[in-house]
């Protein structure tokens, strides 16, 4: 057998990895992400002349279920025609069996390198609602993300926000995984489970990667309970991160730092208030993100709308739902938003009286 | 309604109310307030429905208030100039000063609320 | 058509009650880790050729009697690794023996640790480097990829497909230094053939590779977890 130099089984290593897309319209290009089933390229498809993005299942995932689940994606985001939503362009098997879809190459930032350059408080609020669209639509669909975090949304140059991998999504009209009720999404062949959008689940139970975003339900494997709220949990998550830097749990500073492997019970480490981070952080913002965030579905919004409608009432200086007031409170916010109004009032009473003492002189 | 339409309302009551207040800051004018209040609500009005014609055309909330102050500033000269038939007295700050803050919150409102031309109705 | 065929993992059939499957099952193993554990043997140990070869041969043997191989648990962690560990705590004991051997037993003792003065049989130098693990880990990949080109110069040879391999080595393994490299034009002159089925033969030999490797792969690891990242692993995705 003849040995094989360094060179040449680097070589070979990188051969038996990347793609063939010989045959195909496209010519493959970097790699620029890699995902817990496939891997993202950056292409040109040579026919109509345009950069795209390639998603394919990766080398060593190529099986029937991994390939079928790529085919269901690439449907499921067709389907989804809304501008927050990454259009697809093409899907497609490789000579290999592999299958892949073309969709918009997208530049621009994530939300977790964006945030840093966004200063204030009302820009950061109003990339919330822009994130919030599109899930509030994919849910109008009948359509769930369930791997919602600020690494999966990208910030174009205009401030345009595109929902991205939508991997672990899952339809309504879906058929549940066979095999009871104790799992996070799809079974593979051997039966082991996997949780969405992550590593593996491992025959215990256990899951690996962060659940920071992950609301409860669905990191305990609860198929059943996993609803539009397991989005709107994720969206409270996010809106955390973009009120205090951090995803909720974290105790680390930094969102690039490596991710922690949480391989204890599967229930979410508890949760820091956003106003011990940030402690400027207006109350009723906090209490939207609370609820958002609360472990039961049932004490959270319903839908992604009502989560989005009170942010938006909050940016308003309106009345927001999460918070109960009392007349003071109340008192203070018509305050807040009638300022000049009160200062003339003010000042007009005060000259009065100043003209009255005045005249007593 | 439209702009000078609630400029003159808005004029019009503020107007009023800053006659009666005559009352607390100069009691001795009491037998006179009859007439004080309806110089009061006319210099108002007249305010209330300059500032709601400026507010038509411009849209800047100090503008508004400085348009107002101005207008209110200026009648209210115009009958401080009048002396006192009673007494001769010449009340000027005791006119001008609450005239151009009323005219001031007048002008604010007209800004503030009121359609404009061509705005659909809400 | 691409994807490998469950292949049963060998790693577990060592552990059938049939004997003629746990042979086939070590066989399988053998081939995979002989090189590595070979060279691991010359480097980190210092044996000699020959004596790395018998040691080698002992390991696999004590391997499958003492029962280590089916004491392998998934669950806690690689097989590689576990394997290695295994190896190192054979050699250690074998070389306490041999002491014992030296110091009082027997009256001709054969030393593990001279170096022969002939050349081709004294210990290799370590690697720039003396991550040993790493280099375990690279020797093993490099035995995986020569058995898969291996079993794809079978391939080709038994169906008619020897132009395929012929321009696959030609390009991928001897041209594997760039400056060697030759373009696929260059290669369709050579062989006489048109450039797009130079590519097609090119592309057609990288897949077979690609399963070929990870048919192997599959065969050497316990799980499906494993397998994969074994996988990121071995295509140099992932640090091993």
């Amino acid at each position: 057998m003849k040995e094989l130099s360094d060179r040449a089984l680097d070589h070979l290593r990188e051969v038996a990895q990347r793609p063939d897309f010989s045959g195909t319209r496209y010519e493959l290009g970097e790699e620029l992400a890699r995902g817990g089933m496939g891997v993202v390229y950056a292409a040109r498809d040579r026919e109509l002349e345009r950069e795209v993005a390639l998603k394919v299942v990766a080398a060593e995932m190529a099986d029937y279920e991994t390939i079928a689940r790529l085919r269901r994606e690439a449907r499921i985001i067709a389907h989804l025609e809304h501008p927050g939503i990454v259009p697809v362009h093409d899907v497609g098997a490789l000579p290999d069996g592999r299958v892949f879809y073309a969709m918009k190459l997208v530049t621009g930032k994530r939300l977790d390198a964006q945030v840093l350059e966004a200063p204030s408080l009302g820009e950061r609020l109003r990339l919330f609602l822009r994130v919030c669209e599109p899930v509030a639509f994919a849910h109008a669909h009948g359509v769930i993300h369930r791997d919602l975090k600020p690494e999966n949304v990208m910030v174009g140059p205009f401030g345009e926000v595109l929902v991205m991998d939508w991997g672990v999504a899952k339809h309504r009209d879906d058929r549940p995984p066979a095999g009871g009720s104790k799992e996070a999404g799809p079974a593979s062949e051997d039966g082991r489970e996997e949780a969405p959008g992550h590593e593996h689940e491992t025959a215990h139970g256990t899951v690996l990667g962060t659940p920071a975003y992950m609301a409860p339900e669905q990191a305990r494997g609860e198929l059943e309970r996993v609803d539009a709220r397991a989005d709107v949990y994720a969206l409270g998550a996010i809106l955390y991160f973009l009120l205090t830097g951090r995803a909720p749990g974290r105790t680390k500073a930094s969102p690039d730092e490596p991710t922690r492997t949480w391989a204890g019970p599967t229930r979410p480490p508890a949760i820091v208030p956003p106003r011990r981070l940030s402690p400027g952080l207006p109350r009723a913002l906090e209490a939207i993100c609370w609820k958002a965030l609360a472990p039961d579905p049932d004490g959270r919004y319903a839908k992604v709308d009502d989560l989005a409608a009170d942010v938006g009432r909050f940016l308003e200086g309106g009345r927001v739902w999460a918070y109960p007031e009392n007349a003071w409170q109340k008192a203070r916010r018509f305050a807040g938003r009638h300022r000049t109004a009160i200062a003339l009032v003010v000042a007009y009473l005060v000259m009065r009286i100043v003209l009255l003492v005045v005249a007593r002189i | 309604m439209n702009k000078p339409l609630l400029g003159l309302v808005v004029g019009g009551v503020l107007g009023v109310f800053d006659g009666l207040s005559a009352l607390l800051s100069a009691p001795e004018v009491a037998p006179q307030i009859m007439g004080i209040v309806i110089g009061s609500t006319v210099k108002g009005i007249l305010v209330g429905v300059i500032a709601g014609f400026v507010a038509r055309k411009v849209s800047s909330v100090p503008i508004g208030i400085a348009v107002g102050l101005s207008a209110g500033l200026l009648f209210a000269y115009l009958v401080a100039a009048m002396p006192d038939p009673a007494t001769g007295k010449h009340y000027y700050w005791e006119i001008m000063l609450p005239g151009s803050l009323a005219g001031a919150l007048v002008g604010w409102a007209t800004q503030k609320y009121g359609r404009r031309p061509g705005e659909a109705r809400a | 058509m691409g994807f490998p065929e469950t292949r049963r993992s060998v790693v577990l059939a060592v552990r059938s009650g049939d004997p003629e499957e746990r042979a086939r099952a070590l066989d399988r193993l053998v081939e995979a880790y002989w090189r590595p554990v070979f060279l691991h043997l010359r480097r980190r140990w210092r044996e000699s050729d020959e004596d790395a070869r018998d040691l080698a041969q002992g390991f696999f043997a004590a391997a499958l009697e003492k029962g280590w191989l089916t004491r392998f648990d998934p669950e806690r962690g690689k097989f590689r690794t576990y394997l290695l560990t295994c190896l190192d705590g054979h050699v250690a004991k074998e070389r306490r023996a041999a002491r014992r051997l030296k110091r009082g037993g027997d009256a001709t003792f054969v030393s593990l640790e001279e170096p022969d003065e002939d050349g081709g049989t004294r210990a290799l130098p370590l690697p720039g480097g003396t991550d040993l693990e790493a280099e375990f880990h690279r020797e093993w990949a490099r035995s995986l990829f020569s058995l898969a080109v291996e079993s794809l110069r079978a391939r080709c040879a038994g169906t008619g497909k020897a132009v395929a391999f012929a321009l696959f080595e030609r390009y991928d393994i001897d041209g594997a230094e760039a400056s060697d490299r030759p373009s696929y034009a260059e290669l369709a002159a050579e062989h006489g053939l048109p450039v797009t089925q130079v590519t097609n033969h090119l592309h057609w030999a990288r897949r077979e590779l690609r399963a070929a490797v990870l048919g192997t792969l599959r065969e050497i690891t316990a799980s499906e977890e494993e397998f994969r990242s074994e996988a990121r692993a071995l295509l140099g995705v992932e640090a091993p």
